[in-house]
């Protein structure tokens, strides 16, 4: 795991869409109360840059013919139901905002992912340059 | 691109249980459109608007108007589903008529009668003889209080399996019998009353006696008996004495939860609770209905527990309690019922009034005690007369076995401590007799 620090921020990807299946409205308001002042708080402090919820439906597109094909993009338990965008510096606080999601317990996962500070294949060629001068 | 996220420094609280409320009120409100042989679809459709709002709300915030929202969503839902599927083909633009009369924003009165109504409809459907009464409650549980099939299973002390096989059992009950969706009237509301009451009884009890599992959702189960009562009470097809005597019993008895146990989850009796945690709101309102009871003649069991609580409730403390009183009301309830469980509270009553000897004596002339022989109670209530009478040995071995037939930790702790302090020969004192380490 790296931990070079990130000016671009993380991203959260919320995983799987069919984790709340089983669970009685009471408990479906108790996780949205917690994710709410979860949200709220992140919010203060300054750490969340944009979020949202990603539609269950949408299409994908593939091939030379660029052929359109309704989803599904992946199986409910992979398949990304919405995201957030942090504002932190590190992959360790990403990751503590992480852990912190109300619905961890009921089988939603997160996943965390640094935004790359510029187009990964032109770092590379850059690195290779500065590897090759060297 | 995605918007920043919109922060809202006020964000609205929901409601106690608001999702719980809304869930019932709306799956009764589509069974009344779809037919309630469409429960499930019913039951579907919300679920689904309470999981769009919880895939939505997180992020955009709640909305102004949170149960007019789910409301519509739960509406949406239903049209997209029929407008799609063959199985609304001669009832498709009815049903698509109703769903779209429905008002989109807030409660009007008017609609508040409705759904009034429908959930009534859907308590007596619920409760129809056809079903066994064990499948009544379960079934009254989910569709009714929108509880999971997780949640009844814990307070049932069952499997999720066993439940899910009883909701479907019910449910397909009510397909084959061809069950109405409606409140009977005449001679059959009657009857069909007694099995509604029943219900909501069985409900109130189940909460009321925490068996175990989760605390919380026990204090759910009483709520929600007490929630239903009152919306029985309130119809004037079903309000009569015994709909209010139910009520008031519920009431009362729930005003007392909260003192049953101290801070650390140690039971407490009676006479060692602080009833200064009583609700007094809850204890106004379950005399008002006590006193809605007393109109006419009738005079059914919930009248006599009403009645016993209401002498608890109204006890300025332990020592003024009119115990005379409570066992003149055990004497009339022990006429109409046959029940050991009342013999053996009766005979707490007696030993109240006339001493532990007497007690004992009523306990000796109980008809079926056999069937108390693996009712832990019984044998707490043995061990406690035996100490009274100064016999400790005997009154050890008696919580001993109470202990053995009881699952319940709070319980076997309590216990464990009465049998402590007869062992050691001292008065028992809550919390003191713990054992060491």
């Amino acid at each position: 795991m790296n931990s070079y620090t990130n000016s671009n921020g993380y991203l959260l990807l919320f995983r799987g869409t069919d984790w709340h299946l089983q669970m009685s409205p009471e408990e479906i308001q108790q996780v949205m109360g917690d994710w709410g002042s979860w949200f709220d708080r992140l919010g203060k402090e300054g750490k969340l840059a944009a979020a949202n919820p990603l539609e269950n439906e949408g299409v994908v597109i593939s091939g030379k013919a660029r052929t359109v094909s309704d989803g599904p993009f992946a199986e409910a338990k992979e398949s990304v139901g919405g995201f957030f965008l942090l504002k932190v510096e590190t992959m360790e606080e990403a990751l503590a905002i992480a852990k912190e999601c109300p619905a961890l317990p009921y089988g939603l996962t997160v996943e965390v992912r640094p935004v790359a500070p510029a187009c990964p294949a032109a770092r590379m060629a850059d690195e290779a340059g500065q590897h090759a001068m060297a | 691109m995605s918007a920043p996220p919109v922060h809202n420094p006020e964000v609205p609280k929901l409601t106690e249980h608001l999702f719980r409320h809304e869930a019932a009120k709306l799956v009764s409100t589509l069974t009344g459109i779809f037919g309630i042989h469409r429960l499930q679809l019913a039951e579907d459709v919300v679920q689904e608007a309470m999981i769009r709002a919880l895939q939505t709300w997180p992020y955009y915030g709640v909305p102004a108007n949170p149960a007019a929202w789910l409301m519509q969503t739960a509406k949406n839902r239903a049209l997209d589903l029929i407008r799609r599927e063959k199985l609304f083909n001669e009832k498709q633009l009815e049903i698509a008529a109703s769903l779209e009369a429905l008002p989109d924003e807030g409660d009007t009165p008017r609609f508040d009668d409705e759904i009034r109504d429908d959930r009534l409809r859907l308590i007596f459907a619920c409760c129809h003889p056809a079903i066994s009464l064990e499948d009544q409650t379960v079934l009254a549980l989910k569709t009714l209080c929108a509880f999971s099939v997780t949640e009844i299973a814990t307070a049932f002390l069952s499997s999720e399996g066993a439940i899910a096989k009883r909701l479907t059992r019910a449910k397909q009950r009510i397909q084959d019998q061809r069950i109405p969706f409606e409140i009977p009237s005449g001679a059959e509301l009657e009857s069909r009353l007694d099995g509604v009451l029943q219900v909501l009884y069985l409900l109130f009890n189940e909460g009321y006696k925490a068996s175990s599992g989760e605390l919380i959702v026990k204090e759910d189960l009483c709520r929600e008996a007490i929630r239903l009562g009152g919306l029985l009470a309130a119809h004037p097809a079903a309000d009569h004495p015994r709909t209010h005597a139910l009520l008031a019993l519920m009431l009362l008895d729930a005003a007392r939860i909260p003192a049953r146990q101290d801070r650390d989850g140690n039971i407490l009796r009676l006479m060692d609770q602080d009833r200064e945690s009583w609700d007094r709101t809850l204890i106004a309102a379950g005399l008002w209905h006590l006193s809605q009871s007393s109109r006419g003649e009738e005079l059914s069991e919930y009248h006599l527990q009403a009645g016993i609580a209401a002498c608890h409730c109204t006890a300025a403390d332990y020592r003024a309690t009119d115990w005379a009183r409570i066992l003149k009301h055990y004497d009339r309830w022990q006429e109409v019922s046959d029940s050991p469980v009342v013999a053996l509270n009766r005979a707490v009553a007696v030993a109240n009034v006339h001493g532990a000897e007497a007690g004992m004596k009523a306990l000796r002339e109980i008809a079926k005690p056999e069937q108390l022989e693996t009712y832990y109670l019984f044998h707490a209530v043995v061990g406690d007369f035996e100490e009274r009478m100064e016999r400790r040995q005997e009154a050890a071995a008696s919580f001993s076995k109470a202990i053995e037939l009881t699952g319940v930790a709070a319980e076997k702790t309590f216990l464990d401590e009465r049998r402590r302090a007869c062992e050691s020969n001292v008065p028992y004192r809550p919390g003191k007799h713990r054992p060491k380490g």
